[in-house]
């Protein structure tokens, strides 16, 4: 299929942008853009999709090629927004990253093509996998080398955990985040399980990713998930208890956060 | 902690449902919540429960939040460079 536009799109001008590197190809090479610009105009209806990976010979292994060009693409824009996370990583590797992503995304969803409900577009519902597997590995890679148990790396937080001089702000505002953090600490110091404790002082005050937490734990994002849930909703009772409902809290700290 | 980060955590906290949905579940609607979105259809039960994940849940913000800029793209197809 060949590409109807003289101008590239929008996506491929910022892959090419920050990929410099990636235009041509020679026999045997990486794709390269031209392959990216053919796949992007490739308008496979769900159906074709289905249907073409699910067949055999050359239209199977084109729309295997499309959709790998299609993950590559998503990964690498998932990557641009995460170059922070991958700042040891030269373009290069980043790019091969990004094409290692794509092929495990690709693997995932050839198995699970089965669970294809069709509620969505076949490309939506294929980039997830790249945007979730990217993600992941940027997270993990920015994590890389840090031990959640070092207490010189993850400090158990202060009785007090606000940074900010409170006096600057509305003396009624600061009394209330004092009263209800105390009612919060005295909840995460008495009744959470210490799993529960250990998983919110990561993610709510270290700032520590799922994906890490998930890693360092040996689980999976649904019990975390849960652990965090379960906490929360303690937490949550607490509040109403005392009369601290989301009314009360909308008047005082407004839209703001 | 930031006071911005704390309050909004609060609400997060006060936000919270007996019943929510899972990561998995999430990551199983999220295209179509996604398309949903874009095309403005119809809001259905299951996509309110992904709101409501999506409230909770940064890992699962994220990963929409790029879904959704992926999605939107292609959706409106060929934009030239200048346009930027």
């Amino acid at each position: 299929m060949q590409c109807q536009s003289t101008q590239p799109p929008k996506m491929v001008y910022l892959y090419r942008r920050y990929h410099v590197g990636f235009r041509s190809r020679s026999p045997g090479s990486r794709p390269g853009l031209d392959d990216i610009i053919l796949s992007m105009s490739n308008h496979r209806s769900n159906e074709e999709w289905l249907r073409d990976l699910g067949s055999s010979g050359e239209s199977q292994s084109t729309a295997i090629e499309d959709l790998r060009n299609a993950l590559l693409r998503a990964a690498l824009y998932t990557f641009q927004g995460q170059l922070g996370s991958l700042a040891q990583f030269s373009q290069l590797e980043i790019q091969q990253l990004a094409e290692d992503c794509a092929q495990e995304a690709l693997v995932s969803i050839l198995k699970h093509l089965p669970e294809f409900r069709g509620e969505s577009k076949f490309l939506t519902w294929a980039y997830k996998f790249a945007v979730n597997i990217g993600l992941t590995t940027a997270r993990r890679e920015q994590w890389k080398g840090m031990s959640l148990d070092d207490p010189e790396d993850f400090p158990i937080y202060s009785h007090w955990p606000l940074e900010e001089d409170l006096s600057k702000f509305d003396p009624e505002l600061a009394v209330m985040r004092s009263e209800i953090w105390e009612v919060l600490r005295a909840i995460i110091q008495n009744d959470l399980t210490e799993k529960q404790r250990l998983v919110l002082k990561w993610m709510v005050f270290d700032d520590v990713p799922m994906d890490v937490v998930v890693q360092h734990l040996d689980t999976n994002r649904n019990a975390v998930y849960k652990l965090l849930h379960d906490a929360r909703a303690k937490l949550k009772q607490a509040l109403l208890s005392r009369g601290i409902g989301i009314s009360e809290t909308m008047d005082l700290f407004g839209t703001q956060g | 902690m930031k006071t911005s980060k704390f309050d909004a955590w609060i609400k997060r906290i006060l936000a919270t449902e007996d019943e929510e949905i899972s990561c998995s579940d999430c990551f199983d609607l999220l295209s179509e919540y996604v398309d949903m979105e874009i095309t403005h259809g119809p809001v259905r039960e299951n996509h309110l429960k992904v709101e409501q994940h999506l409230i909770q849940c940064q890992v699962c913000r994220e990963e929409y939040e790029i879904l959704h800029s992926l999605a939107q793209m292609d959706a409106e197809e060929v934009v030239s460079p200048q346009d930027e």
